[in-house]
């Protein structure tokens, strides 16, 4: 009976939760959207994910055994952060991809600034953005089968339609993680759990929508939204990004603040940028403002707030009402989100994308036959081509409409005709061109160009535009030295034959279908 | 567990500080004969209480001693004669007709009653407070929300009618005051006891309190009561409140209706290493090696020993110390949460645990933070850190294993000095 007794300071007993086992937790909700992911773009997938979270395990073991540090490895948040990286991967990246990726991540961005707790930046979120920088054409091709095709916020971007319910169930080309009903349960469960903070992913949500309202251009349209809230990884980033523990603000009013920054900045990326990696740029440019909000946005103890201020004066108190269980909310948001996404009401947001596009198009025929008072459509002569590749030597192009324009007289001064080539080189190039019955051409005008800055938007300044005005040819040749040539922007070729492609189409089409009718 | 009375064979020790405020000087020599409920330290001062000899025999000296908190400290020590005879008759009640409010506080100051929660605040010095027509709700503390003990919630399921009759005493102080009794729910025959004992009587109901540690602390009642928290520079008189433990009210019955003063009092010997689990009516300075051995001793060496619950109570360093009137439960641990936590600390993650189970609303995570920067400043003035009451909770919580806790309780004794410090060096 006589123990040798440790002397130390309270409390004496510790909780069960561990760093390992809230990674586990997190691991074990990422991987049903892992898991469809799998199912949707093959076994490749598969080897990705295997590959990013072995080189990131590895990474930080390796790290661990040579700095002779403590074995952090072994508390699973590298694994959390190659899987996390895997899931925001194209499905067609080659191996090389995820291992280098995995490496930077762990390596870089995590052991480098003093490994758990220290990075400064989510290492999953970096990782990707540097494997954009240097793989930009890998990472940025979308492949399903073998085809490569856009992803549903490219479309988007592009003001086409998307289907919302494929992109729910994550069934459509995107990255591994792209199924949003999976990543939404999965956030859900980690929010009741208490493991994730709901100030930062409802705010993250609620800033990104409210943004998008009022900025996006199409109101509260709630298909829109829609739309952009299954898109583009703003789920994965509001649930298991933007909520990395590491590098979000401690005080809730500072998560609040941090999950409305990332919701604002990813939406106007978004609106004003390049769509399909908005959000990982606006979490890792919400992580830097961290060490600034946990400076100055500070929470006030209870004792301080207002509320308790009014009852130390005596003032008489007002009872809040009984919160509801968090699993309830997050069954019933779940369930509400499911039904809308899945009921078909909201899977094609083609009607108020056509509704733009005939705005549009309108102010480019007044543009292009600036006499005009009256416009017809032609639709009887465009239905035959409508949606079909037209013609044999203008590329990949299409001819959407044709207006003829008549002045206030009822004479017909000209004809508009609106053209899109799909062979822009970040999308598609739509304008209307102007002839007159005599087919000499007015002028063009562009309804759609989402064009590299600098190179292929230059084909949208009058330098390049104004070369087609008041001539009357058959057909325009890029770069060639006849009366026919067009001088070409350079530095973006492919935009400049996209444009004439158009023209030509336009011209070739007047020729062959308004004057041969 | 029920509650057993144990008499002691061995001495008995009696610091003279085992409560908030001055020490009591002592009355008694050496080889004085004393008895059970005599007085042998008198309260010297406002803040101060009584120390009452709880055995029969002789002093054998009166020295320093190492007591429970690890310090020597002047003492009286007993030679127990083994017929504990009482100094009086405390089975008989008194006649209470033409008791006044000044009887109350005068048999409370001549019991030596201290708030036995653990603090020791004297209890004549809490029951009169500037305005006693102010208080709107005396609390009687039964949430007992330390794991491991239960000696309250034994005293509540016995003594429940006892209880209500030391609550109907303190209420005669407070005319404008409500009586509540909280306890957590987890105690569902004490709510039902002292439910049973509260039926029929004027302003004064049981609250069924949510389990939740700290649930009996004095900011968290009266949180719960009256509806707000409160900075610590306001004492519970300033919110309305006076807050009593159950164990303490009982004590208040005793003196008051019996004159019996408080040398008696419950304690939980508790914790893995422990043979035999008791929950124990014991006499005050009973050493506590002796009443671990009435459990049977250790079934395997502890780690520690603590003087109260796993989560605020002190470690002991020797068993050769004597209970005081504070020491509400011995907990012998197989498994010492400090040193494994020791081994496995990591960097903070920065999840926010703590600030989600800090009662006080503080946020420890960035509190830490600024201490190892030295920030003192923003520490106290952006953080509030000098609010924290050091309940443990981060520190339990806490995914990394950090010493949250034991930091803020140094940077707020660091700060203190500083301050007290700078006062002296203003008045030169």
């Amino acid at each position: 009976m006589n123990p040798t007794l440790n002397l130390s300071s309270g409390p004496h007993v510790r909780g069960k939760l561990t760093t390992a086992r809230i990674m586990f937790l997190v691991c074990l909700t990422l991987l049903p959207a892992a898991a469809v992911g799998v199912a949707v773009y093959g076994l490749h997938a598969l080897w990705i994910i295997v590959a990013s979270v072995a080189s990131a395990w590895a990474t930080e073991f390796i790290f661990d055994t040579l700095t002779n540090r403590p074995e952090t490895w072994k508390d699973g948040s590298a694994v959390v952060t190659g899987l996390m990286l895997a899931l925001t991967l194209s499905p067609s990246v080659p191996l090389y991809i995820p291992i280098i990726g995995g490496i930077f991540a762990i390596g870089v961005v995590k052991c480098c600034f003093g490994g758990l707790g220290k990075n400064f930046i989510n290492p999953a979120l970096a990782a990707r953005c540097f494997l954009l920088i240097s793989f930009p054409t890998a990472m940025t091709e979308f492949a399903v089968d073998g085809v490569a095709m856009a992803t549903p916020v490219a479309e988007l971007a592009a003001g086409k339609a998307v289907n919302i319910t494929q992109m729910f169930l994550g069934t459509t080309n995107g990255v591994i993680g792209s199924s949003v009903l999976c990543l939404l349960i999965g956030g859900m469960i980690l929010w009741s759990l208490d493991i994730i903070h709901g100030q930062i992913c409802f705010s993250v949500l609620g800033g990104f929508t409210l943004f998008m309202a009022i900025f996006g251009g199409q109101g509260f349209d709630p298909e829109f939204l829609l739309a952009h809230l299954c898109g583009g990884g703003v789920m994965i980033g509001a649930f298991f990004m933007a909520t990395d523990y590491v590098t979000s603000p401690v005080s809730r009013l500072g998560q609040t603040v941090y999950g409305v920054l990332i919701g604002v900045l990813g939406a106007l990326f978004r609106i004003c940028g390049h769509a399909a990696d908005s959000f990982s740029y606006s979490v890792i440019v919400g992580n830097l403002f961290v060490p600034l909000i946990d400076t100055y946005v500070v929470s006030k103890p209870y004792a301080f707030r207002k509320h308790a201020l009014r009852i130390q004066r005596g003032e008489p108190r007002k009872t809040l009402g009984k919160l509801i269980p968090k699993p309830v909310i997050a069954l019933t948001v779940i369930a509400l989100v499911s039904g809308l996404a899945l009921s078909g009401a909201f899977s094609v947001t083609k009607d108020t994308i056509e509704k733009q596009e005939r705005a549009k198009a309108a102010a480019a025929y007044q543009s292009v036959l600036p006499g005009a008072e009256d416009f017809t459509f032609l639709d009887h002569l465009t239905a035959d081509y409508a949606g079909k590749t037209y013609g044999t030597d203008f590329g990949n192009v299409t001819i959407n409409e044709a207006v003829e324009g008549k002045d206030a007289s009822g004479k017909t001064i000209g004809y508009g005709i609106n053209v899109t080539s799909n062979e822009g080189y970040e999308g598609n190039v739509s304008l209307t061109v102007g002839v007159t019955a005599e087919g000499v051409v007015t002028s063009i005008s562009y309804t759609n160009l989402k064009e590299t800055p600098g190179k292929g938007m230059l084909c949208g300044e009058p330098a390049f535009m104004d070369q087609f005005n008041n001539r009357r040819v058959t057909a325009f040749v890029l770069n060639a030295s006849g009366d026919n040539s067009i001088d070409g922007v350079t530095g973006a070729t492919i935009t400049s034959k996209a444009s004439v492609n158009a023209v030509n189409a336009a011209l070739d089409f007047f020729a062959n279908v308004i004057r041969g009718e | 567990m029920p509650l057993r009375p144990f008499n002691p064979s061995g001495e008995l020790v009696f610091p003279l500080s085992q409560h908030i405020g001055k020490p009591a000087k002592a009355v008694v020599k050496k080889n004085d004969p004393v008895l059970a409920g005599q007085l042998i330290g008198e309260a010297d001062g406002f803040v101060s209480a009584n120390v009452i000899c709880s055995c029969s025999g002789k002093v054998t000296a009166v020295e320093k001693r190492r007591t429970i908190s690890g310090q020597l400290q002047e003492c009286v020590v007993v030679e127990n004669d083994g017929q504990f005879t009482p100094a009086a008759d405390y089975e008989t009640r008194r006649d209470l007709t033409n008791l006044t409010n000044r009887d109350i506080l005068d048999a409370v100051k001549a019991a030596g009653i201290v708030g036995l929660g653990g603090a020791g605040f004297p209890t004549h010095v809490k029951l009169a407070p500037k305005n006693p027509d102010s208080i709107r709700y005396v609390i009687a503390n039964g949430a007992e929300c330390e794991p491991y003990l239960t000696c309250n919630d034994q005293l509540m399921r016995t003594k429940a009618a006892e209880i209500v009759e030391g609550l109907e005493l303190i209420l005669r102080l407070f005319p404008n005051a409500e009586g509540v009794i909280g306890i957590e729910k987890n105690k569902p025959q004490a709510i039902a006891a002292m439910e049973q004992a509260v039926s029929g009587k004027e302003r004064m109901s049981v609250r069924a309190l949510e389990t939740k540690y700290p649930q009996g602390g004095e900011h968290n009642l009266i949180k719960v009561i009256v509806g707000a928290d409160y900075p610590v520079k306001m004492l519970p008189a300033d919110m309305g409140c006076i807050v009593d433990n159950v164990g303490t009210i009982y004590a208040i019955q005793r003196a008051v209706c019996y004159g019996e003063p408080l040398f008696t009092h419950v304690l939980t010997v508790t914790g893995e290493a422990i043979a035999k689990p008791q929950n124990f009516i014991v006499r005050d300075g009973t050493n506590v090696r002796e009443l671990l051995e009435e459990c049977g001793g250790f079934r395997e060496d502890p780690k520690k020993v603590l003087a109260g619950g796993p989560m605020m109570g002190f470690a002991l360093g020797s068993l050769e110390v004597p209970v005081v009137k504070t020491t509400n439960g011995l907990t012998c641990l197989v498994e010492d949460g400090v040193e494994l936590a020791q081994k496995r600390v990591t960097h903070c993650l920065g999840c926010g645990r703590c600030t989600t189970v800090c009662p006080t609303g503080l946020l420890p995570g960035l509190m830490a933070d600024a201490v190892r920067k030295g920030d003192y400043e923003r520490y106290e003035k952006k953080l509030y850190g000098l609010e924290c009451v050091a309940c443990g909770s981060c520190t339990y919580i806490c995914p990394a294993n950090r010493p949250l806790t034991e930091t803020f309780k140094r940077v707020k004794a660091e700060i203190m000095a500083q301050k007290r410090a700078a006062q002296a060096g203003g008045n030169k």
